[in-house]
């Protein structure tokens, strides 16, 4: 596989090889430690007390990270950080099924079915992709409050359905890795077309679904902006609004470093882990494409 | 869509199931529909009213023509442009974030699907260059803004090193840098891993091609990967100038909402905001900055794609 | 009495460096009380409860009984009681007097006996909303728009406003007329906390719990080493003007201090001495007395006798630690403990070290009060709340002796003014009740308008730019104004 393989870097000669090997790696170390040293700030600075945090930073974990978790737990501004976690899950989980599912839907109809306005709907979505969320906020705002959707869930997991830039990478994926002769042999086996859907294509997608899944759930469980909008009964507020009101306390007596940090924390370690879980589907899935390639 | 024709002997067969294309694309547009397209109508409707709240009173609405478009592009006393000062705020942010961002994706993506470097590790360096994407902007922000405060570790350095405090929020350049910094952060993981997919999609026959030819690795770069890689690349740049136009929450918490120093990093959605959210909920003039905003998005991918295009078609 | 004063003030400093620090291992008592947001009182206790809860409906019955004879006023038919604030202070003080809960009273008498509680099945819902930004009046406004006809659990009962902006609530149909609800305003209250809560019309629409006289917080260290002296009427004479403190401010840098730890410390002393509003007739004026500011806190970032530091950052908290440099810091009794948190802090702080003295100019700073909503479906409950913590002498004594605040009743102020043996350890054993007892009937409520909060404190912000030489003193003033135009729209007309 690899003798044909795209490769910039020459075989030929071992000595520039080397050279790129080394370069290479120094970057990659390079890279590592500047993704992760934002992490490991601010999971030290969750082990840290208050006044530890206002001598400066420090690179060894202290002895509070529980205090922390106790005083975030008992935060009477907070309904209750289980809560949170638990609405913010619910949320980006379902937007992201939602997300992913639809987007794959639509790419499948306009990439298999040939209809009349197949172009333009493709063209129409490429054109929407750009307009930033907040230009439609406010009418956006105006609806949810007239049809009574403020503190529900609703007006933040439904626009997941269409999510014009989770299409563009769908339909591309489809166009490069499904043969469309699979649709046509589950046809000729009497397959229901949303069955052939569901049961055929989504199966092969499913690198691609895992890419967007894992960008669609953080996308959701990291929004501020809309839930701001919507939500404002504690009950059903979620992490990032919880952070801002813990953050927003930081100037007064119950201000705490401690807790903002812990709150941070609290809203990583779900994430990493759903992130893990499917990382690798999206190393797979790159792998997967040049298999097919 | 460098393999769209694939769908071309098939096209003859899928007739009868044409109407089912429909069907498969109802729901999106039902929804997009609903949730963006009527509310996007409705806030350029609001854009010819006069319609803010003077303490607890409603003002209007009260149709009043273009007067919010003359307001919003009406100089201050002192000849100075707001819009475009935010525009440029935007633009100069964006930039120096995503030109770092795409380069970084690149020679990552390019490393990485490298058969020949045999670098060790990949699934680990992959998982992590994502990671940063997963932390909340907010934290992110308000990391920095510690870090770099005149009271934070990065000037305690320099002061142990005999050197003066550096007052990093008050100097319109490491202000800028700092945030277009977290964003190029936050964002190069996830650029990678579109663009290796976009790689990894190539059809392999042609690097084949190209090697029997005897081509230099710089030439198989410019000549065959970027021409084919462009479709994702406009993905990339596209997404990222989204993404760009919509620089709120970073700016915002690192200047807490005012865009210092002197306005120098206050983004076109932050202003959008403090009409939307502000005191006075003004929708008319919220308005009018989307219109800008949507017009302003219109004509930056245009020029992408248009700058772009032509060397997608490329030959050889 | 002393003594207890002392043991409160302890006792407040352990359980704020316990909420501060989160490391204290006796803090479980005190945090362990905050679990819940939604609390039905009566489950909350023992069997204690029940009895207060009838007395709550007594009282209840007593407030609306008046209204017989004139005003009619809805009986009570909401099972929640929602609350709109923008932090938890008075969330305490009413979990503490109101609901008479135990926990919050330990070391601290036995007074949760006498609190009236909540009657039987009615829950609270505090909704925070953060006063960043302006989110708690956006939220304000969007919710008692419509409170009217929101649903019974949706309903607003009554909600707290801060001096900045209870003028756009109080002169407002929104809120109720006390009369509505069957209340007086009773003879002890500070007049100015009345006429903050009335409408142009003279309807009274709410009431405050404490009074607000600020005044310069000095360490005694410092103005030892600096003017000789740190005895509170001495500091006072060589501070009683702003040539004065102009030129301490330089005899402080010599002597390697700083005079203020923000550059916006005095801004308030300025802006509440202002002789006209900001805004008349829809058109911002700039008052005087802020432009006198403007060129003091020039001057002092110029010479180096301030930081550049916000009035609430932590470069500035940091210099109340024991190794600041900070002479005066400026701020009423609820600053102690709501922001002087460094200077208890029992190893880096320096309680006992502190002093204060009236300054240049006599003011006030801030001010919680509580509004009823219209709308409400609690207007007894409501109207006992507000006549519980405006009239009740023994709940306003408690915010004394417990609390260290400034209640609002002339009677109590005057009464421990005159106490010999009450003082406070944090400020060296000064009773500060005598000095603000002596400034109180200068505080006047004067010039304010709707549109005060944005402009006091978005002036100084835009202000630094110019200060530090970020641009000329124009441009920083078209940027303010251009943030008026956002906040205000056509509202308010700029220069």
């Amino acid at each position: 596989m690899a003798g044909g393989k795209m490769d910039y870097f020459d075989k030929s000669n071992k000595a520039s090889l080397t050279v790129s090997r080394v370069l290479s790696y120094i970057f990659l170390i390079f890279v590592t430690i500047l993704s992760l040293f934002s992490f490991y700030l601010l999971i030290i600075n969750a082990t840290r007390s208050h006044a530890q945090m206002a001598t400066g930073f420090e690179l060894l974990p202290k002895e509070n990270f529980i205090n922390n978790f106790i005083t975030v737990w008992n935060d009477r501004n907070l309904y209750f950080i289980p809560q949170g976690m638990l609405n913010s899950f619910i949320v980006a989980a379902c937007t992201c099924i939602l997300t992913t599912y639809f987007s794959a839907m639509t790419a499948y109809g306009i990439c298999v079915y040939d209809f009349r306005a197949k172009k333009a709907v493709h063209k129409f979505i490429i054109l929407v992709m750009m307009i930033p969320t907040q230009v439609s906020a406010l009418g956006f705002i105006n609806i949810v409050n007239n049809l009574n959707l403020t503190n529900t869930y609703w007006p933040l997991i439904i626009p997941g359905i269409a999510a014009p830039a989770t299409y563009f990478y769908m339909k591309q994926y489809i166009d490069s890795t499904l043969p469309l002769e699979i649709v046509e042999a589950a046809r000729v086996d009497g397959s229901n077309e949303f069955r052939t859907f569901n049961s055929i294509c989504l199966p092969i997608l499913k690198p691609a679904i895992a890419v967007q899944m894992i960008f669609a759930f953080v996308a959701s469980w990291n929004n501020f902006f809309t839930p701001a909008l919507v939500l404002d009964k504690k009950e059903m507020l979620t992490l990032p609004i919880m952070l801002s009101i813990v953050r927003s306390n930081l100037n007064s007596r119950t201000g705490d470093y401690g807790e903002v940090y812990m709150i941070i924390f609290l809203s990583i370690v779900p994430v990493v882990i759903v992130y893990l879980f499917l990382s690798k589907f999206i190393i797979g899935g790159v792998t997967l494409g040049s298999v097919k390639g | 869509m460098s393999s769209t024709t694939n769908t071309v002997p098939v096209k003859h067969k899928s007739i009868s199931y044409a109407k089912w294309g429909y069907f498969f694309i109802a729901p999106f547009f039902v929804v997009y529909v609903a949730c963006s397209l009527i509310p996007l109508f409705s806030t350029f409707y609001n854009a010819f009213f006069e319609n803010y709240i003077d303490g607890l009173t409603q003002v209007g609405p009260n149709f009043v023509g273009f007067e919010n478009f003359v307001t919003l592009f009406t100089p201050r006393p002192d000849g100075r442009l707001e819009i475009i000062n935010y525009t440029g705020n935007t633009m100069i942010m964006w930039i120096m974030g995503a030109v770092p961002q795409i380069i970084f994706a690149l020679l990552l993506a390019v490393i990485f699907t490298s058969d020949r470097m045999k670098i060790k590790g990949q699934p680990f360096f992959k998982t992590v260059i994502y990671m940063p994407n997963i932390i909340m902007a907010a934290a992110f922000a308000m990391l920095f803004f510690t870090l770099f405060s005149r009271v934070g570790p990065v000037n305690q350095m320099i002061q142990a090193n005999g050197g003066e405090v550096f007052d990093f929020f008050n100097n319109k350049w490491s202000a800028r840098g700092i945030i277009a910094f977290i964003n190029f952060l936050m964002w190069f993981g996830n650029t990678t891993i579109l663009l290796m997919a976009g790689i990894m999609g190539i059809d392999q026959s042609l690097f084949e091609a190209a090697a029997i030819d005897g081509a230099k690795s710089s030439q198989v770069f410019f000549k065959i990967t970027i021409p084919l890689l462009m479709p994702i690349i406009i993905y990339v740049v596209i997404t990222a100038l989204i993404g760009g136009l919509q620089m709120f929450d970073v700016p915002q918490i690192i200047s807490s909402g005012s865009g210092a120093p002197n306005n120098t990093t206050k983004t076109l959605v932050m202003s959008l905001n403090a009409y939307i959210n502000g005191a006075s909920k003004n929708y008319g003039m919220a308005g009018v900055i989307s219109i800008y905003l949507f017009i302003i998005t219109g004509v930056l991918s245009f020029i992408v794609f248009k700058f772009t295009e032509p060397k997608k078609g490329g030959k050889k | 009495m002393k003594k207890r004063v002392v043991s409160a003030v302890l006792a407040s400093a352990l359980l704020v460096a316990a909420a501060g620090c989160g490391n204290n291992n006796n803090n479980s008592s005190s945090s362990g009380t905050t679990t819940t947001t939604t609390t039905a009182a009566p489950s909350n206790n023992s069997a204690d409860t029940t009895t207060t809860t009838t007395k709550a409906e007594e009282k209840t019955d007593d407030a609306a009984a008046p209204a017989a004879s004139g005003v009619s006023i809805a009986t009570d038919t909401g099972k929640k009681l929602r609350i709109g604030c923008w932090n938890d202070e008075f969330q305490g003080f009413f979990e503490k007097y109101y609901l008479g809960t135990k926990e919050l009273h330990e070391g601290q008498g036995d007074y949760y006996d006498k609190a009236p509680g909540l009657p039987e099945g009615v829950e609270i819902e505090w909704v925070t909303t953060p006063s960043e930004g302006g989110a708690y009046q956006t939220w304000l406004d969007t919710n008692l728009v419509k409170n009217a006809s929101a649903s019974a659990d949706d309903k607003i009962d009554f909600f707290l406003a801060e001096a900045d902006y209870i003028t756009k609530y109080a002169d407002s149909d929104y809120t109720l007329n006390i009369s509505e609800l069957g209340l007086t305003v009773p003879s002890t209250v500070y007049d100015y906390t009345v006429k903050a809560a009335s409408d142009r019309n003279g309807n009274v629409k709410g009431g405050s719990f404490q009074c607000c006289p600020s005044t310069i917080i000095y360490r005694r260290s410092i103005a030892k080493d600096v003017l000789g002296t740190d005895d509170p009427a001495e500091v006072q004479s060589k501070l009683d003007s702003w040539d004065k403190f102009n030129s301490v401010a330089a005899q402080a840098k010599d002597k390697g201090y700083l005079m203020t730890g923000s550059f916006q410390e005095t801004f308030r002393v300025f802006s509440n001495n202002a002789t006209s509003p900001w805004v008349t007739d829809g058109q911002l004026t700039i008052p005087d007395a802020v432009n006198e500011w403007k060129d003091q806190a020039k001057m002092f970032l110029d010479n180096g006798y301030t930081l550049k530091s916000d009035v609430w950052g932590q470069e500035k908290t940091d210099q109340m630690y024991a190794d600041g440099k900070v002479m005066c810091f400026f701020g009423p009794a609820w600053y102690f403990n709501f922001c002087m948190t460094n200077a208890m802090d029992p190893e880096k702080g320096c309680s006992g070290d502190w002093g204060i003295c009236v300054g240049p100019q006599s003011h006030f700073w801030g001010g919680t009060w509580l509004l009823a909503a219209t709308g409400t479906d609690n207007p007894g409950l409501v109207a006992d709340i507000i006549k519980t913590f405006t009239e009740n002498q023994d709940v306003l004594e408690q915010l004394i002796v417990v609390d260290g605040q400034v209640p609002n009743s002339t009677d109590l102020v005057a009464k421990y003014a005159a106490d010999s043996t009450y003082g406070s350890d944090f400020l060296g054993g000064q009773n500060p009740l005598t000095l603000y007892n002596t400034m109180t009937s200068s505080i006047k409520w004067e010039n304010h308008t709707a549109y005060d909060q944005i402009c006091n404190e978005k002036f100084p912000e835009k202000m630094l730019d110019y200060f530090i030489g970020n641009c000329d003193e124009a441009t920083a003033l078209q940027n303010f104004y251009g943030l008026v135009n956002e906040s205000y729209g056509n509202a308010v007309q700029t220069p």
